[in-house]
């Protein structure tokens, strides 16, 4: 063999090596993250499990926080994340439409889209701000569920807006050329063609939008919060100009004052919390699939 | 057809009001926390000095605090309300009372016109209501020693107020002699107190023989003048070192908040895109379609656990093994602090790096993968000089939105940060380790923790909002930034 060959195999070895090293370390790092996903996981599941009872989670705390259950804290996270879901969706589907039909037609578009992407990636206490500013003292709603939903909306609508927009762009070309050649107008064309075939996708970042917010306490910190009212929970009118407790904010204030809520309760509360937000997700993924077998 | 042409209107017309309001949102975001933030520059800015005429040999001549005789000249809101007037300033007694209490006596009056001073009307100390830095202030100051005195010289001894710092102040702060008294001859002079905030000066000793003569003695003043307009002051003292909003002398000094910001974000995100970019390879190069579709689901979980959770698992799992590690070497009294933050920030933000550098790899389109192979590249060769050259601008993009999510990331931050304001000290290994695992305050959680009991429209409250409004500025440029690049990404494929 002559001494070129010789090296040239031997540079080859190294880079094969190299590649075996480098590429088995990907793997490695992949499968940590899934190991760190079930590990997290089970340790709330674990610690949390035997807290959970029916009690648990459906009595308001006893004995100043330290017995009974979370009942009221779900209940707020449910009825702050079905206003923030009835305000933010049109909101955020039209402003979708919106950036898909007009798209980069023009500059006060261009300023659209690029203002939108921005609000996504706003911090959530922004938005705590903002709705205190507003909502709360300007427009005088108090600290309340109804400033809540107000601020939720705004905190979720950015995201909904983008995944609109990006679902409305896979609707084949194909399709809208179609309807529009049967003499469908432009928006029914949109209305009947475009937003049912998107309308899966849509979906799926309405709920994932949503389980970012119900887990969020910042937006609704300054906003709708209380830790434990002693009023009953009732549904009225009344009810929206009420703070109301929330899971996350029960979480955030246990902290905050360190042993008045047992661990136990927050670890509860935590795997609570996050069965609520894996069940949205849930959701996603089940309309995603069904989505594809549909269409595929 | 009337139905349909009402119909389309309506619809474009909600589509247009849909992109309206989303306009006007960011607008309005900068608007209401530039509006609210303006009670920031209704600020006044309190300074205080005791003031106590001694005999050389005082006990008290280190600490002037300590000195029962020793007045206050100050501007702070105690004592600007009638109820602590009663409580706190003391009006002089009678001159024979006096004579057995003391013998050298600081005194001073509420007016500030030498010709209005009044023997019934002196005080030990004087309280006034801050006011801004464009309003100056006057404080008189008589000092006399008694005809009890037995000594030859006597010394005025100053000293800034409790927790004052005259490097706060954004005034010109001079005690000047305005008179001697008959008789006695002293050189007028000045004293910067900004330049010596502590000292003590002998003057000739010079007795008031009744109630009468006290007005005869020295008359010193203390002149503030002020260096710069509200605004400015209150903008310059926003980028000090010192964020201590409720004390008496408050300061709000954000640097060391905007400081572990950044640290933390440096730390997870620098952390994070290494890790984050390994797994998307891995994810769009190596695994196999049906490991992807389980890989997304559980990369979602990861996502969707509240942010309140993972700084719960700090506190029960990162900060006690810190606390193990470093504990004892740097009297730690919990784990809490930049570190533990950082990383529990890093699970926070790997899940979003993963799902984004993916997406901007899979953009990368076949035929330079299939070109870089044909060529005999291996694997690790085609990512490094195709796949992350042609990917650049989407994994840019990617690594802009992480660092501004971090940034705004409150709760993990809040529950794991340790709550104490510290500034980063890199000046040796030890403090920099210090600095590592000690706690501190970030930006975000500062408001979160402070909104909850501050006063609405104080000074305070208009601070948190332009700390808010930081915020949203630097996120908004990242952000914006990012989308540059993400456009740019979608434009070069």
């Amino acid at each position: 063999m002559a001494e070129w060959e010789v090296l040239a195999a031997r540079r080859d070895a190294l880079r094969a090596r190299k590649n075996a090293l480098l590429t088995g370390a990907f793997g490695a790092v992949g499968l940590a993250t899934v190991l760190l996903v079930f590990a997290l996981v089970a340790i709330i599941a674990v610690n949390g499990a035997p807290t959970i009872s029916w009690e648990f989670l459906t009595q308001p705390p006893r004995e100043g926080m330290s017995a009974g259950g979370v009942g009221p804290m779900i209940f707020g996270s449910i009825l702050l994340m079905l206003g923030a879901f009835v305000m933010a969706t049109p909101l955020g589907v039209f402003g979708g439409v919106c950036l898909a039909e007009y798209g980069e037609r023009s500059r006060l578009m261009r300023l659209m889209h690029a203002s939108v992407a921005a609000l996504a990636g706003t911090p959530p206490i922004v938005y705590g701000l903002f709705g205190l500013a507003i909502f709360v003292l300007k427009f005088h709603f108090g600290v309340s569920l109804l400033a809540g939903w107000c601020t939720l909306t705004l905190f979720c609508v950015p995201a909904i807006v983008l995944t609109t927009e990006a679902a409305l762009k896979t609707v084949p070309a194909a399709l809208i050329d179609g309807g529009l050649a049967l003499g469908l107008s432009r928006w029914q064309t949109l209305w009947r063609i475009a937003l049912p075939y998107a309308l899966p996708g849509i979906f799926t970042g309405v709920i994932l939008s949503l389980g970012r917010a119900v887990g969020e306490a910042t937006p609704v910190l300054f906003t709708a919060s209380v830790y434990y009212s002693t009023a009953e929970t009732k549904l009225g009118w009344e009810t929206l100009r009420q703070p109301v407790a929330n899971l996350p904010y029960y979480l955030a204030e246990g902290y905050r004052q360190p042993g008045v809520v047992p661990e136990r309760f927050i670890w509860g509360a935590c795997l609570t919390l996050i069965m609520l937000t894996l069940l949205l997700n849930a959701g996603a993924i089940l309309i995603r699939s069904r989505m594809r077998r549909r269409y595929l | 057809m009337w139905r349909i042409r009402l119909f389309d209107t309506l619809v474009q017309a909600a589509t247009w009001a849909a992109g309206g309001l989303l306009l006007l949102t960011i607008v309005a975001v900068f608007y209401y926390l530039f509006a609210e933030s303006q009670y920031a520059f209704q600020r006044q800015f309190p300074f205080g000095f005791r003031v106590a005429l001694q005999s050389p040999d005082s006990e008290y001549r280190d600490e002037v605090s300590m000195d029962p005789t020793a007045g206050l000249l100050a501007t702070h809101r105690e004592g600007s309300d009638e109820l602590d007037d009663a409580e706190d300033v003391t009006r002089l007694p009678a001159h024979d009372e006096l004579m057995q209490m003391q013998s050298l006596v600081t005194a001073t009056a509420q007016t500030d016109n030498p010709s209005q001073l009044r023997t019934d009307a002196l005080f030990r100390d004087c309280m006034r209501a801050p006011k801004r830095a464009e309003q100056g202030e006057r404080f008189l100051l008589l000092a006399f020693a008694l005809p009890n005195y037995t000594g030859d010289t006597m010394v005025l001894a100053w000293e800034p107020d409790v927790s004052f710092d005259p490097a706060y102040c954004p005034y010109e702060l001079r005690l000047r002699l305005i008179r001697a008294p008959k008789g006695v001859s002293v050189d007028p002079f000045e004293i910067d107190l900004r330049r010596q905030p502590k000292g003590r000066l002998e003057l000739p000793v010079w007795k008031a023989r009744s109630q009468d003569e006290w007005l005869q003695g020295y008359l010193f003043e203390l002149e503030a003048r002020p260096t710069t307009t509200t605004t400015w002051a209150t903008l310059q003292q926003f980028l000090k070192a010192d964020w201590a909003p409720t004390i008496l002398y408050a300061r709000f000094g954000m640097l060391p908040l905007l400081l572990a910001t950044l640290l933390i974000t440096l730390l997870s995100v620098g952390l994070a895109t290494p890790l984050g970019l390994a797994a998307a390879v891995y994810l769009s190069e190596q695994a196999s379609p049906r490991i992807r579709e389980w890989f997304k689901p559980i990369l979602e979980i990861l996502a969707a656990i509240p942010t309140v959770v993972l700084g719960y698992f700090g506190v029960m799992l990162i900060a006690p093994a810190l606390q193990q590690l470093f504990g004892e070497a740097l009297q730690l009294s919990s784990g809490r602090g930049l570190l533990a933050t950082a990383l529990m920030m890093t699970v926070f933000i790997l899940p979003t790096i993963i799902s984004l550098s993916e997406d901007a790899l899979r953009a990368v389109p076949n035929s330079l993968r299939e070109g870089a192979e044909a060529l005999g590249l291996t694997l690790v060769e085609r990512v490094r000089l195709v796949l992350l050259p042609a990917a650049k601008s989407g994994l840019i993009a990617a690594g802009l939105l992480a660092i501004a999510r971090v940034m705004g990331e409150t709760m993990i931050v809040w529950i794991l940060s340790g709550g104490t304001p510290t500034m980063p000290d890199f000046s040796s290994p030890t403090a920099a380790l210090g600095t590592l695992v000690k706690p501190t305050r970030g930006i975000p959680d500062t408001i979160a923790i402070e909104m909850g009991n501050v006063e609405f429209e104080s000074p305070h409250y208009g601070h948190l909002f332009l700390l808010g409004l930081t915020l949203f500025v630097l996120t908004l440029g990242i952000n914006l930034l990012g989308f540059a690049y993400r456009k740019r990404a979608q434009v070069s494929l």
